[in-house]
């Protein structure tokens, strides 16, 4: 049981929240309004088929193109303003979720990247990500999805310059950090 | 067919027409990589969008307005900002969700506060970020990060009101 839970806990999460709902939709509406709640989902869910099958290949053909080795190779040797932007580039480009762009961030970190250049990378992968994009497009639409890009362009780099410029100076502490 | 599939499905082609002149592994390659995370993920997907079924359904237009509506302000935009530390799981979990509570009348400013911050602060990331960056900079990347969604949720309200 509890292997299960550490391995689904999302899931399980997400099973806990529908029952919360399905306990207020019964409150409501008996089981009417349960299995309309149900319904309700599964049609959202397959009219957005199109869109999802098209956001996963495109996720998928970009995860294949961009390789991983040659991200990390290329960000491990440029520091300064040029190392925030490349590792912004860097970011955005790379696929998948905090268990590869951690351990990606981890080796940067252990090979010398600088506090500015890792907390850019990070942000970068967060808001200008390429591969979550698609999804983003295909479930909350193209109007948030370009208003929150664009608002969030500048974020990556600036965000990089501030932490350099303020605790820059830490990195060997926060290197150490790791280490112990 | 809407828009964004139109224009999703046109650079899903590009892509493949890229890849094929790769070669013929590319194609594989990524559609395998597209399988897999379908696979690993059917459930969840399904599962996110009963929740948005049921919010939907249950339509809390009113509490949704009330805490997170176009003239919710400040106010809308922090409190969007603490619901996006909570979010859990990946974009096709947590869109579908944003998505209804947007259709339920969540403001511009505060659905942008949303994203950005299960974007760059959800707390379920951190337990990624400890183990390989340590707690120091965990620490200054999440308290500094926490003005991020702020500044985007008003930027967006100054914008487009």
């Amino acid at each position: 049981m509890r292997s299960f839970l550490k391995k689904n806990w999302i899931s399980s999460l997400l099973l806990v929240v529908i029952l919360i709902l399905a306990l207020i939709a019964y409150s409501r509406g008996g089981w009417h309004l349960i299995y309309e709640g149900i319904k309700n989902g599964i049609t959202i869910f397959v009219t957005e088929i199109p869109l999802l099958v098209a956001a996963f290949l495109t996720a998928g053909l970009i995860q294949s193109l961009v390789k991983k080795e040659f991200i990390t190779r290329w960000l491990g040797q440029e520091a300064g303003i040029k190392g925030i932007l490349l590792a912004c580039l860097g970011g955005g480009l790379i696929p998948g979720g905090p268990y590869v762009y951690y351990p990606i961030a981890g080796a940067l970190l252990s090979s010398g990247a600088g506090l500015g250049v890792l907390v850019a990378f990070i942000t970068a992968k967060n808001l200008w990500s390429v591969s979550r994009l698609p999804y983003e497009f295909a479930l909350l639409g193209s109007s948030i999805t370009i208003r929150r890009y664009l608002i969030t362009f500048l974020i990556p780099p600036l965000l990089g310059i501030l932490v350099e410029w303020l605790f820059g100076g830490y990195i060997q502490k926060i290197r150490e950090n790791v280490k112990e | 067919m809407s828009t964004s599939t139109i224009i999703l499905w046109i650079i899903t082609l590009i892509l493949l027409i890229f890849s094929w002149k790769k070669g013929a592994d590319s194609i594989k390659r990524g559609t395998q990589l597209a399988w897999s995370t379908t696979k690993k993920n059917g459930l969840l997907i399904i599962l996110a969008f009963i929740i948005a079924g049921f919010v939907n359904i249950l339509s809390p237009k009113d509490l949704v307005t009330a805490w997170i509506g176009p003239d919710s302000g400040w106010r809308g935009i922090i409190a969007a900002e603490f619901f996006g530390t909570l979010l859990p799981g990946g974009p096709y979990v947590v869109f579908p969700i944003i998505a209804v509570l947007v259709q339920a009348g969540a403001g511009l400013g505060p659905a942008i506060s949303l994203i950005t911050s299960w974007s760059t602060q959800s707390l379920l990331t951190i337990s990624f970020e400890l183990p390989f960056m340590g707690w120091r900079f965990t620490a200054i990347r999440w308290t500094i990060g926490l003005l991020v969604p702020l500044l985007a949720g008003f930027t967006a309200v100054l914008l487009w009101g």
